[in-house]
């Protein structure tokens, strides 16, 4: 009870910043300096407010790994499914083989190759995330969906001359969502944090971009002047990360008992 | 299944594995925008000059033989030229796999004992403070990333307290280990929680299990059940658990380097692809691919040495 109290407030603080702080940057803003102790937290390496650019940043980390998420889903279930259900072994093989290549190369590795081909840009960083994200969740779905259709209910329901759509969409569907809902938490925290380490090397966003993962690594040489700059951007994707996991570890619990 | 027929036909997966992947990045690279000619030709792209260049560094030979012809230099080690120094791309890997074999290998030697002594101790005493303390700290801790958690450590302990060094700029890393100690840290902090959790999983359940009960009614000590019979089926789950970290710890490597500014091979990664030096890039994702492969291969055979009747997935 008490961890999760923790982890909501962890959770609120960068959350309602990353999706309310936009609305509080005004739209006129002068540069000063580099690194003075100006405003709130000081300006920033190229002399911008950093209090402006906290409540700025947070917006694209987390809309990206949240959008990467859903897309690795979309694009996973199906996938997995039909792996599953295919009659042909064949099928099935060829699907899921070159996963394991995939599996195989480390995920910040795609994701500095892919990115380097395709440019930057924000939906190429969705994309990366969820091309590194959606083996895993391919591989869960054909688990799940191959221990529900040998099930007795499922083998009843085809002798029952059932529709394809009832059969593999309704019910298949459906004894997926608890295993899928189980998942959720550790894919959106593994998201979150494949894009924040990408924006962090620069990798998908521009190097001037409001970014907190972007801000870290831009505002490093300011570190001895004006460490708030760096620290606060850098806390807030901590106390997100730390927040996703205490309220999904909690949540899965009271899903078990 | 004998360890001998399990061990052949795992290699022969590996190698499949290698293969695929290495492929795979010769594709990848192909496909970039603007070929090394271009970027080369800079400021002054002069359709005779891209031309001139793209000749020399054998750009205009249809792809497939190159291909072929980088694959055969492959197991001499010779991974071709870099575009924008002219040196073997050999030379920047071993030049930089000093520092980060260092790193890997420091965090490996402290990550398996740490994690096993807390796991274990966790089980030891279930639902104890410890225990208790431990799950939760793992929980939260997991799927931080490692530049946020580097960066607030650095301001606490190198620029407030100023105990460590912030970086590790011009150090040698043998020579000064206080640069290590915060790099170390932030490498360790995620394996540490993952695979101690691993380890009290699979200890809690070996103590329950019937061997366990069997090797007490035989009235064998307790230190002898505990560590010769429940440790290993303990650790089999483990170790692949460590294998996994090496993807992990791989991508740490890399931003850890950035942070802490190690010439490891992480930082030569980050400069290849600013700089769109291709061979340095496919040479570093062979070594990455290769080494990835082989320490999933290896864990797979400790695995199922450890405990030869669990399930390996091959």
């Amino acid at each position: 009870m008490r961890r999760a109290g923790i982890g909501g407030l962890l959770i609120a603080v960068p959350l309602a910043l990353a999706l309310l702080g936009p609305l509080f940057v005004p739209e006129q803003q002068n540069r000063r300096a580099p690194f003075l102790p100006q405003g709130l937290l000081g300006t920033d390496f190229v002399g911008r407010d950093a209090w402006y650019q906290v409540l700025a940043g947070g917006q694209t980390v987390v809309l990206v790994a949240l959008i990467a998420t859903l897309a690795s889903y979309l694009a996973g279930v199906p996938y997995g499914v039909l792996a599953a259900t295919t009659r042909s072994r064949l099928v099935d093989e060829l699907l899921m083989r070159p996963l394991d290549v995939l599996l195989a190369v480390p995920s910040l590795l795609v994701l500095i190759l892919v990115a380097a081909i395709a440019g930057q840009g924000l939906p190429v960083l969705v994309g990366v995330v969820t091309l590194v994200n959606f083996p895993d969740v391919a591989r869960l779905s054909r688990a799940a969906a191959l221990e529900i259709s040998g099930r007795p209910a499922l083998e009843a329901m085809r002798m029952q001359g059932e529709s394809w759509w009832q059969t593999s969409i309704v019910y298949t569907g459906r004894s997926m969502l608890r295993t899928l809902a189980a998942d959720v938490g550790v894919r959106l925290t593994a998201a979150l944090y494949l894009v924040a380490s990408a924006s962090f090397l620069g990798v998908g966003v521009p190097p001037d971009a409001a970014d907190w993962a972007v801000m870290v690594d831009r505002n490093r040489g300011g570190l001895f002047l004006q460490p708030l700059t760096v620290v606060v951007p850098a806390l807030l994707i901590v106390a997100l990360s730390v927040g996703l996991n205490l309220v999904f570890d909690r949540a899965l619990r009271k899903v078990r008992t | 299944m004998s360890l001998a027929s399990y061990a052949a036909r795992r290699v022969a997966l590996g190698l499949v594995q290698v293969l695929a992947v290495v492929t795979l990045v010769f594709l990848v690279v192909q496909a970039l925008p603007g070929d090394a000619a271009v970027a080369l030709a800079g400021d002054n792209p002069d359709p005779a000059r891209i031309a001139q260049i793209r000749a020399a560094m054998d750009l205009d030979r249809p792809a497939p033989e190159r291909f072929l012809e980088w694959l055969i230099a492959l197991p001499r080690l010779d991974f071709g030229v870099s575009l924008v120094s002219g040196r073997p791309v050999a030379d920047f890997l071993f030049g930089g796999i000093g520092p980060t074999l260092l790193l890997a290998a420091l965090t490996l030697a402290l990550l398996v004992p740490i994690s096993v002594l807390v796991g274990v101790l966790a089980a030891l005493r279930e639902g104890s403070l410890l225990d208790r303390a431990l799950t939760s700290i793992s929980v939260a801790l997991h799927s931080i990333p490692e530049f946020a958690l580097a960066v607030v450590l650095i301001a606490v302990f190198g620029v407030q307290l100023t105990w460590l060094p912030p970086t590790a700029v011009g150090a040698d890393l043998l020579a000064q280990p206080a640069v290590l100690v915060l790099p170390l840290v932030v490498l360790l902090a995620r394996p540490i929680c993952s695979i101690s959790r691993l380890v009290r999983a699979g200890m809690v359940d070996a103590l329950a299990s019937d061997y366990v009960r069997h090797a007490r009614r035989l009235g064998l000590g307790e230190t002898r059940v505990r560590f010769a019979h429940a440790l290993p089926n303990a650790l089999a789950p483990a170790v692949q658990q460590v294998a996994r970290t090496t993807d992990w710890l791989l991508g740490g490597v890399i931003v850890v380097e950035a942070v802490f500014v190690i010439p490891g091979l992480g930082t030569v990664l980050v400069d290849a692809v600013a700089a769109r030096d291709l061979p340095v890039v496919q040479g570093l994702a062979v070594v990455f691919a290769v080494t990835t492969v082989t320490v999933n291969l290896l864990a797979d055979l400790v695995a199922f040495r450890l405990a030869p009747r669990a399930e390996v997935v091959a």
